[in-house]
């Protein structure tokens, strides 16, 4: 965040050193050419994300099916709310929270490993990163394979001698979920792991050193000076892997269970796909959709004042 | 304390040392192992028939020319590389040039437009789906490549202009005001000294949209719904149902698509990670 905080002050002493003479035919062309420049990226971002979300709150009050609307005003969102299938779309959003610690654990307890001086630890950083690079699509084709009933898991449970577990977990409702949210923590686990190897550089080796010296074993280490020392990435990943959950596991609950069985893995942004696009309710999907956004929103502007109280 | 008690000491410590060492080696291979399995089973089941494939061993190419012969793979994936090539174009023009005017060339107003900006980093495309569509449908740019590069630009253009702000921000006002001496206008300075300045920011842009861009599906699936406009990741999750059971075709086709990704990824996996903390950076 130093964009917005740090280097402001000197930068804008310095630049308003032309200021007092606003005829300089310079600083004239400078803010021309300024705003000329930026008119590309306001044309885009106000046409294509700023308007569509205006509309959407606007059609929230609605009854929209894409061509006519009529007002209807808030009982939209109350009809939302009462609604039973809704409920359980928030109970299922609920449930990809609780995903979370073990999304931030994992990888920031590898992170811890892999710094404390590991020879290779490049070379495991490139493999634990790699999901990164593949399609939410492709995930979802093998985690099926892995979750189905013949699949890879069930393989694993008879070769181990536990062959009367029949897990079949994309099956049921409850399960599915849980075969979601594990695919989810396997791959974010890169993503958090890099945030924390790039935190845990910024801390100064001696305290380590000193914390030694003084007889501390490697859990009072990370308990009592690298968690607190990673509480601004800690944050961070929460806020990175919450989005995440709430907004980009659409790809990969259309491949793995299309939202079922039943209404088991329907979270809040497949809920809006399927209004839409199924049902052709673009009203009830724009009501669901200012509800995802101010979830979006709340969670991001909370992380940006905590920063800023920080500093 | 006799000699013989410390030399039992330290081959103790080193005991110990050694033991867990052992451990977290261990620990790191179980990992690698989990991580990497899903692209082993991926290659391996790729290479396979439907027979080979329920037997468990054996190699062909049957998979490979049944997913070319009964999916239009080829056109599908010059068309994910027509638009992520698009996307990365246009979002890098709106990037630098937006990014360069709120960094130095600042006019009234500016830092409130860049903060709205920003702030469009916090819609989810989810959220807008609806009126998108009915606003891309009414312009006629459903199914039409270009409608789909002009949502993703929009998506990713926020993040690209925060971070190329921050970038020109930092580089020092004095190559700027040197290069005005010389008599250059502020269009110039943009094109002669900025922008070659800001290859490495670039790149960063570049590598993140890539793999945004090419594994999405979500952008692709609403407005490209014509076989011959659509991306592989809408062809592979709209699979027909026939194909579904046949894994070795299903792995085939997956390991096509996330190729590209996986290769751009390795390349340059520095920028890639070094955007990722940018946002935390101090």
């Amino acid at each position: 965040m130093d964009a917005l905080g740090a280097e402001r002050p000197a930068a804008t002493r310095r630049r308003g050193a032309r200021r007092p003479r606003p005829s300089d035919p310079l600083a004239a062309s400078r803010r021309r050419v300024g705003f000329v420049f930026t008119l590309p990226v306001i044309g885009l971002v106000g046409s294509l994300l700023l308007l569509p979300i205006g509309q959407t709150i606007y059609h929230s009050f609605t009854s929209w099916d894409g061509t006519s609307s009529r007002w209807v005003g808030a009982s939209t969102y109350s009809h939302l709310v009462h609604n039973p299938e809704f409920t359980r779309v928030l109970e299922n959003n609920a449930m990809l929270v609780l995903a979370i610690p073990v999304a931030i654990a994992l990888p920031l307890g590898v992170a811890f490993l892999i710094h404390a001086g590991l020879r290779g630890w490049r070379f495991f950083r490139s493999i634990f990163f790699l999901p990164t690079a593949v399609s939410w699509v492709v995930i979802g084709f093998v985690s099926v394979r892995f979750f189905a009933d013949d699949g890879i898991l069930q393989h694993l449970l008879n070769n181990t001698g536990l062959g009367f577990v029949h897990p079949n977990m994309l099956s049921q409702e409850r399960s599915a979920l849980v075969a979601v949210m594990i695919t989810f923590v396997w791959s974010m686990f890169g993503t958090n792991l890099i945030i924390f190897l790039a935190g845990m550089a910024t801390i100064d080796q001696e305290i380590y050193d000193a914390a030694r010296v003084d007889g501390a074993g490697s859990f009072a280490v990370l308990v009592k000076i690298t968690i607190p020392l990673l509480r601004r990435f800690i944050r961070f990943t929460f806020i990175v892997t919450l989005i995440t959950a709430f907004t980009a596991l659409f790809s990969l609950i259309f491949v793995m269970t299309g939202g079922g069985p039943g209404y088991g893995t329907t979270t809040l942004e497949f809920f809006i796909y399927e209004q839409a696009f199924s049902a052709g309710d673009f009203g009830l999907a724009s009501t669901a959709g200012v509800m995802l956004f101010v979830a979006v929103a709340a969670v991001s502007v909370l992380q940006l004042r905590l920063l800023r109280v920080e500093e | 304390m006799s000699a013989l008690g410390l030399h039992e000491r330290l081959g103790d410590v080193r005991w110990k040392y050694l033991v867990s060492r052992g451990l977290i080696y261990l620990a790191l291979a179980v990992i690698t192992v989990v991580m990497l399995y899903p692209f082993y089973y991926m290659g391996v089941n790729a290479f396979r028939s439907l027979d080979q494939y329920y037997a468990g061993h054996g190699f062909s190419l049957a998979s490979w020319h049944n997913l070319f012969k009964s999916l239009p793979v080829g056109r599908e994936l010059l068309n994910s590389t027509l638009i992520t090539v698009g996307a990365i174009a246009l979002i890098l023009a709106v990037s630098t040039t937006g990014g360069y005017a709120f960094a130095v060339l600042r006019y009234p107003a500016s830092r409130l437009i860049f903060l709205i900006v920003i702030a469009a980093m916090m819609v989810p495309m989810q959220s807008i789906i609806a009126p998108e569509y009915v606003n891309l449908a009414n312009l006629g740019f459903i199914n039409h490549r270009y409608g789909a590069i002009l949502v993703y630009a929009a998506l990713g253009a926020p993040f690209s202009t925060f971070l190329m702000t921050t970038y020109f921000r930092r580089i020092p006002e004095e190559v700027i005001e040197a290069a005005l001496i010389d008599g250059l206008g502020y269009g110039r300075v943009f094109f002669l000294i900025m922008l070659p300045l800001a290859v490495p920011a670039i790149v960063t842009i570049a590598v993140l949209q890539f793999i945004q861009v090419w594994d999405d599906l979500l952008v692709g699936l609403l407005f490209l719904q014509t076989p011959d406009v659509r991306p592989i990741t809408v062809g592979l999750a709209t699979i027909p149902s026939q194909h579904l059971l046949d894994v070795p075709l299903l792995m085939a086709g997956s390991l096509i698509s996330a190729l590209p990704a996986v290769i751009v990824y390795l390349v340059f996996q520095r920028y890639l990670i070094s955007g990722l903390t940018m946002g935390i950076s101090k």
